[in-house]
């Protein structure tokens, strides 16, 4: 499960990856809402950490084509992961979905921009592509 | 800069023990570290049903979380983080939104809540009414010291307004140390005010100089009734 010491970058982004996480492996700016800038995590309160979960799009429905009822979403690899929900500047937490929460925004709701099982109570991530640095 | 903030800093690292690539870099960092909550504050909102708890919590806005997801999922709690009187209150929002039937909504709701805000609909009769009913769940279940603070929703709805400012003044002034607004949640009147204030009420009972019983302030835990087994479809089902 911990795996910050991937070298290899699977995704696009990776330029800019460099300096959205510090030498120490954490966040080196604000985690906020790509929408209301509503911030989700202070600077160096998260570590980066690479793990494949599978995370709905966070577009409208009209703007989803739904088919036969599959969900329509992104694996995504790169994340901030946190080990205690009180780190959270300001997140949402949906109902449960089987074992898993996403979370969304506090504020505007728009998300899911991360996920939290059920079964691991000290790790909730935030996808990096979800969310905007500043 | 925060006189607490080595105290924290230790506290913070001790935490964050489980991940190892942490200690020792944490202390080759430039930066300071963020400032952790000075307290972790548990609130819940109840009220009958129909009456906006639920949008008191949320915003409604049109498009957010991939609306078939939220239509079925919904948001279950918040963390949001408040500062007042140069502390960072971290609150643990939730809203009992679908238990409402009063016998239905468990203990452990109440349990750990340092705030209630009891919801009624100032548009609704009924849901005016059934407010003993709910004090009587607070007085049955609830911490004594909890704050407990009564808001009469709708105020975007005066004109279909029934119950009176005076009438939710008067429930709110018999009950002791029980605060009273009103509120619109639709275009958001008063609603951070609600929080700000009844988190003001609730620090006033905290012990301040003391932060190290921060965690002691209320039990906190993802799951309040963790005894009932999710019955949600699977995140690939019907969703979006």
């Amino acid at each position: 499960m911990e795996s910050s010491d991937h070298e290899v970058c699977p995704s696009e982004g990776c330029k800019d990856r460099v300096g959205l996480v510090s030498e120490d492996g954490k966040n080196s700016k604000s985690v906020v809402c790509q929408r209301c800038s509503s911030k989700v995590l202070s600077p160096g309160s998260a570590q980066f950490t690479e793990k494949e979960l599978f995370l709905p799009f966070m577009r409208k429905k009209t703007g989803i084509v739904e088919a036969k009822g599959i969900v329509d979403g992104d694996t995504l690899t790169a994340h901030w992961l946190v080990d205690d929900m009180y780190t959270f500047e300001n997140v949402g937490f949906t109902k449960d979905v089987g074992k898993v929460k996403y979370l969304i925004c506090a504020d505007c709701e728009i998300g899911p921009i991360g996920w939290h099982c059920l079964d691991d109570k000290k790790s909730f991530y935030v996808a990096l592509e979800r969310v905007s640095h500043v | 800069m925060d006189p607490r903030l080595n105290m924290q800093q230790q506290r913070r690292a001790a935490a964050a023990g489980g991940s190892p690539a942490l200690t020792g870099a944490q202390s080759r960092r430039r930066k300071l570290p963020p400032r952790p909550a000075d307290y972790k504050v548990q609130v819940i909102i109840i009220g009958s049903r129909g009456v906006g708890k639920t949008s008191l919590m949320e915003r409604f806005t049109d498009d957010t979380f991939c609306e078939a997801c939220k239509s079925t999922v919904g948001v279950d709690f918040k963390i949001k983080t408040v500062e007042l009187r140069g502390k960072k209150i971290r609150l643990q929002i939730w809203d009992t939104a679908g238990q409402e039937r009063f016998n239905s909504i468990t203990s452990a709701y109440y349990r750990g809540a340092k705030g209630i805000i009891l919801v009624y609909d100032i548009t609704k009769q009924e849901t005016f009414d059934d407010l003993p009913k709910w004090m009587k769940m607070i007085d049955k279940y609830a911490s004594e010291d909890a704050e407990l603070l009564l808001v009469g929703n709708k105020l975007d709805c005066e004109t279909d307004r029934i119950i009176s400012r005076q009438q939710g003044e008067r429930f709110a002034s018999r009950i002791s140390g029980m605060r009273f607004c009103e509120a619109s949640a639709k275009d958001n009147f008063n609603v951070d005010e609600i929080f700000l204030k009844l988190v003001n009420d609730i620090l006033n009972k905290l012990p301040l100089d003391s932060p190290s019983r921060e965690l002691c302030s209320s039990i906190l835990s993802l799951q309040p009734e963790p005894e009932v087994p999710p019955e949600l479809p699977p995140p690939r089902l019907r969703c979006c």
